[in-house]
């Protein structure tokens, strides 16, 4: 996984997140849209359909207290935790 | 606002290689994560380079080795992707060569169904020697998305959870079309799998007027294995996959 | 190069100057063997 920032202000943010697809982008950006401090956030795969670029790119954008770099670390650890629940409940099952 | 998940097995079927379960508030996102992580994500052996020692068959060494990599192997979980091991056949006609005539060198790795035809061998009359197979295979491990035949779900899928609400009467003299529907149903509580009234409503519910709905964040997901490994162990190893691409995620934030 | 004749089964090596033709019983359709070598074939 390689990141690259595309443009970075305090509230916004658009990452380049190479070598992933819709199974973890959508995943990662679900867990974004449920967390607090986060206004919006969304992925595109193919962005402006400029030739040949096909890795996503991560918008998100926070509330002003929030950084949005701080907010893609708590997506992640989001989903680290769902995964976790999920794995525990599918045992317990 | 920590999740919450809880599942429930609908069914087990035999050899573990097939269930149904229930997973509760989980979101579409997630559901759907989890769904494609068993079919493209979860690595599997398989045949992916074939040296043919001797191939009197009537095939071409490449439709062989084509056949041979789409046979699944049981595939241990300590593997890297990449790893692979070796596979050995030789078999001589009359007669046909079986998946299970492949003899590997891990005995952990094997065939998963040992009845898969390779290909049918003859003794053709008036030939000096029957026509025989002999190859040696190397299986690599690697996942769905690089090729199908290292998928390990086959038929992985969900389907909303529904609930049944009766509206009221029908229509005395209407027609008595079926009204049919496939799933689970949730009825007061209990999971009522639609086989057990024939995926018909009208006979669950004779002579009532009734509207479906489905029960949000509820999914029942079917999960059907190649074989290569068990529903269990796809399951988790899918969800591990999305843990893992979350915590590289968060490690390459955090530089 | 090794060939084998159609007609009487045995095994002919062809020489540039003798044309194609069986040594041992003058036919001239001959049958080209596999190699003996062992050949590599990637899945995909």
């Amino acid at each position: 996984m390689e990141l690259r920032v595309i443009e970075k202000t305090d509230t916004e943010l658009s990452i380049e997140i190479a070598g992933e697809d819709h199974t973890f982008m959508n995943v990662l950006k679900g867990a974004l849209l449920e967390s607090e401090g986060v206004e919006a956030a969304t992925y595109d795969v193919n962005p402006e359909q400029s030739g040949g670029q096909t890795e996503p790119i991560l918008t998100v954008k926070t509330q002003e207290d929030v950084d949005a770099l701080d907010a893609l670390e708590a997506g992640a650890d989001r989903v680290m935790e769902k995964a976790d629940d999920f794995r525990s409940a599918y045992e317990a099952a | 606002m920590a999740p919450d998940y809880d599942v429930e097995f609908i069914d087990r079927g035999d050899r573990d290689r097939e269930a149904r379960f229930l997973v509760r508030d989980v979101s579409p996102a997630f559901a759907n994560g989890i769904r494609r992580a068993m079919i493209a994500d979860v690595p599997t052996l398989s045949i992916d380079e074939v040296r043919v020692i001797e191939n009197s068959s009537v095939m071409f060494d490449e439709q062989i080795a084509l056949r041979l990599g789409l046979v699944p192997l049981t595939t241990p979980d300590d593997y890297e992707i990449g790893e692979t091991v070796t596979l050995a056949l030789d078999v001589e006609g009359p007669g046909t060569a079986y998946s299970g005539d492949l003899v590997s060198t891990d005995d952990r790795v094997e065939p998963a169904d040992k009845n898969v035809p390779i290909i049918d061998l003859k003794d053709p009359e008036g030939s000096e020697t029957p026509q025989r197979l002999e190859v040696e295979a190397d299986a690599v491990y690697d996942v769905g998305r690089e090729h199908a035949k290292h998928q390990g779900g086959v038929a992985v899928g969900y389907r909303h959870l529904q609930t049944v609400e009766i509206v009221g009467d029908a229509d005395e003299y209407g027609d008595d079309d079926p009204h049919i529907l496939r799933g689970v149903i949730e009825e007061d509580g209990e999971l009522i799998p639609t086989e057990e009234f024939d995926h018909d409503l009208t006979q669950r519910y004779p002579g009532k007027e009734v509207e479906v709905h489905d029960v949000p964040n509820a999914f029942v997901f079917h999960v059907e294995t190649d074989g290569s490994m068990s529903v269990d162990e796809l399951v988790t190893q899918a969800v591990d996959t999305i843990h893992g691409r979350a915590s590289e995620l968060k490690d390459a934030v955090q530089l | 190069m090794s060939y084998k004749c159609s007609r009487c089964k045995r095994d002919v090596e062809l020489d540039e100057y003798g044309g194609v033709r069986c040594p041992y019983c003058g036919h001239r359709v001959l049958l080209k063997e596999r190699s003996r070598d062992v050949k590599e074939v990637d899945v995909n």
